[in-house]
């Protein structure tokens, strides 16, 4: 059996730990809980055992702690579409991945898609295009684009 | 031996103290060593011989050289723990220690940090919108007081437009009943045609000026209607020339009209609307030119006709240029007052007919404005009215309206021609006098008392009278006509109505 180490980073409030709970056990909670270090899930894709790391957010007192990042083959960043912050933190977020372990296959969650203040345009995520990333709108509560996300990453990493 | 036991029960206390637990991997990351509390943090299989990333999942896709800190992982049994990996020169040690207080700790205030952040993010895009909105506010305050300013100019200058055919009108009527007060009357016929001339002009002005005001109300709602019909074009350019020549002739500047076709010439276009457009054209060539002239040229070739009206006035800058069709607008620098809807209600007019409005100009040199509208060229002539067959001069006549005014005037302008009028002054009495005579056409207006001329028509078409029946009403409005000729009504004539227009119906449904 096949198995994958997948880390999902970003800012915190994206809703990493949502799209996680959301691609493992097919559930969404509302409130909103912090995540503290990692949390570490597995899933199936076909025969593929992912073994999801929910990372802690990036804040403004908390670098990601890149530890958590070695062995990844795959990693999920994740943004959410009515902070247009924490989409521009993508590009600093990623320079800790690639200094820790490389440029590895990547995907991009441009989450809360379900929302009415979305504040995401092309000129915005431009920068994930130049990475050739592919992006995903998703909602983790409305499950749009979850799986979808996920299989494109285990698809990268072939 | 003593110290062997000594350091075994420290570090049996120390184990337990900070509820450690670990396991050992060879290089190949399979298990060579485990500790039994490891089940404590739901860590099961770990037994020699498995492999590492099969029964403990933080494992996959480390190796057994690498030292490595994962603190606060959240363990199988749902405790935070602390993982460090100690790779020595055979094997790997993997030292497993309960961190859930430090963690609830962390969770606490990281939980309120993240919440005020998020806050201070919410406040901030409030702020921006606060600020946007603000923006707006200031940008709607100054647009309602530029539309306030234009509201109080639009008054001025519709009073000022209004008030100068009224002195006119009320000057000449004036000289007219004194001369025939007057025992000795000494101004002659001619005196007396030319002062209820200018009376007609200053009326004529009048009723255009009205027409923009009720044409402006309709430019949202599409309203706004063209009828073509047999005219003569001449006639129109002669009409307008001679209402405008006395306001050019005051400001002492030339005014020049070149007409390039035969007088009379037929063509079809809607008269009343080029009527109104000329005037609004050469009303503000005139009003804008302090010296020099003022030129309207008119060519018709192959069934269009082509208008421009030049003057040498002061001309309008490029800025100003974007904005003159606009509603009310108005220069704020000429000094000159007028409704500010003329060139707004021309262009919509131009436009219907089938042409563009277009304006050039130069500062300080003058301003063109053109049009080329379609006027198919007719080969008839109109009759003149009073020509008209004179058999229908012993038609008796109808007439409805309840101001005894305007009756009186139709009455007595029919009468001088021949014609049998009867007068009612409303609805019921028409239907009556319908019902008990016989007519060969009703003139009537639509709002009456008792009746209305609506009701009066409804009653008609429903007892199957087919008098011919020509509403004369002061509603321009479409709906209204639309109503009244649903309604079975032969004809529906705009107040003030002309007397040859009357004639000119009334003759057409007796032919019929």
């Amino acid at each position: 059996m096949l198995k994958k180490k997948i880390c999902m980073v970003g800012d915190f409030s994206v809703g990493k730990t949502s799209l996680t709970q959301k691609f493992v056990n097919n559930v969404f909670s509302e409130k909103y809980l912090t995540t503290i270090g990692v949390k570490i899930d597995t899933a199936f894709i076909n025969d593929t055992k992912l073994i999801v790391w929910d990372v802690a957010g990036r804040d403004s007192l908390s670098p990601i702690n890149a530890s958590y990042l070695v062995g990844a083959n795959g990693i999920v960043l994740v943004c959410d579409g009515t902070r247009q912050s924490t989409v521009r933190d993508i590009k600093d977020i990623w320079q800790v991945v690639k200094e820790r372990i490389g440029e590895v296959p990547t995907v991009v969650a441009l989450n809360k898609a379900d929302l009415e203040d979305w504040h995401i345009d092309a000129e915005q995520t431009a920068y994930f295009e130049e990475q050739g990333w592919q992006t995903f709108e998703t909602s983790a509560k409305e499950g749009q684009n979850v799986k979808a996300l996920f299989e494109a990453l285990v698809s990268e990493i072939g | 031996m003593v110290e062997t036991n000594l350091q075994q029960h420290i570090n049996q206390q120390l184990f337990e103290k900070l509820e450690l637990a670990y396991f050992c991997v060879d290089q190949s990351m399979r298990v060579i060593d485990a500790s039994e509390n490891l089940e404590s943090y739901g860590y099961t299989g770990v037994i020699t011989g498995a492999n590492a990333d099969d029964c403990v999942d933080f494992m996959f896709g480390l190796d057994a050289h690498t030292e490595l800190d994962l603190p606060l992982v959240e363990s199988p049994s749902g405790k935070k723990v602390s993982v460090s990996l100690l790779p020595g020169s055979t094997f790997l040690t993997v030292l497993i220690s309960n961190a859930s207080v430090q963690a609830d700790q962390r969770q606490l205030l990281q939980q309120k940090a993240n919440e005020n952040e998020l806050l201070v993010e919410q406040q901030i895009i409030l702020m921006k919108q606060l600020e946007t909105a603000s923006e707006m506010l200031e940008q709607k305050n100054v647009q309602l007081e530029e539309a306030s300013r234009l509201q109080t100019s639009f008054l001025s200058g519709v009073s000022h437009e209004f008030r100068t055919p009224l002195t006119s009108i009320m000057g000449y009527t004036n000289l007219v009943k004194q001369a025939l007060e007057s025992a000795s009357d000494e101004s002659s016929e001619n005196d007396k045609v030319q002062h209820l001339r200018a009376v007609q002009r200053s009326s004529k002005h009048l009723l255009s000026l009205v027409e923009n005001l009720l044409d402006h109300g309709k430019l949202d709602s599409d309203e706004i209607v063209v009828r073509p019909k047999a005219t003569d074009l001449a006639e129109i350019f002669n009409d307008v020339k001679l209402l405008l020549k006395p306001l050019s002739d005051a400001k002492h500047i030339d005014f020049f009209v070149e007409l390039d076709f035969e007088q009379p010439m037929m063509v079809v276009t809607d008269d009343s609307r080029l009527r109104q457009c000329l005037i609004n054209l050469l009303g503000n060539a005139i009003k804008f030119t302090d010296s020099g002239s003022v030129r309207l040229t008119a060519v018709l070739s192959n069934d269009f006709l082509k208008v421009e009206v030049s003057d040498t006035g002061p001309g309008i800058s490029e800025e100003n240029l974007a904005k003159i069709k606009l509603p009310f607008w108005q220069a704020a620098d000429t000094g000159k007052t007028g409704t500010g809807l003329g060139l707004t209600i021309t262009e919509r007019i131009i436009e219907l007919m089938g042409g563009e409005l277009e304006i050039s100009s130069v500062l300080s040199s003058g301003t063109q404005v053109n049009f080329e509208i379609p006027a198919p060229q007719l080969n008839a002539t109109l009759e003149p009215i009073a020509a008209v067959a004179p058999s229908f001069k012993q038609a008796k006549i109808l007439l409805a309206e309840d101001d005894y005014d305007i009756a009186d005037l139709i009455v007595m302008m029919l009468s001088e021609r021949g014609y049998q009028v009867s007068h009612v002054d409303n609805g019921e009495l028409a239907l009556n006098a319908l019902e008990s005579q016989e007519f060969d056409f009703v003139l009537m207006d639509i709002h009456m008392p008792i009746m209305t001329g609506y009701d009066v028509l409804a009653e008609l078409q429903a007892k199957g009278n087919t008098t011919p029946v020509a509403i004369m009403s002061a509603s321009t409005v479409e709906s209204d006509r639309a109503k009244a000729e649903q309604l079975g009504c032969f004809d529906y004539l705009i107040k003030p109505v002309e007397i040859d227009d009357v004639i000119r119906v009334m003759n057409l449904a007796l032919e019929q």
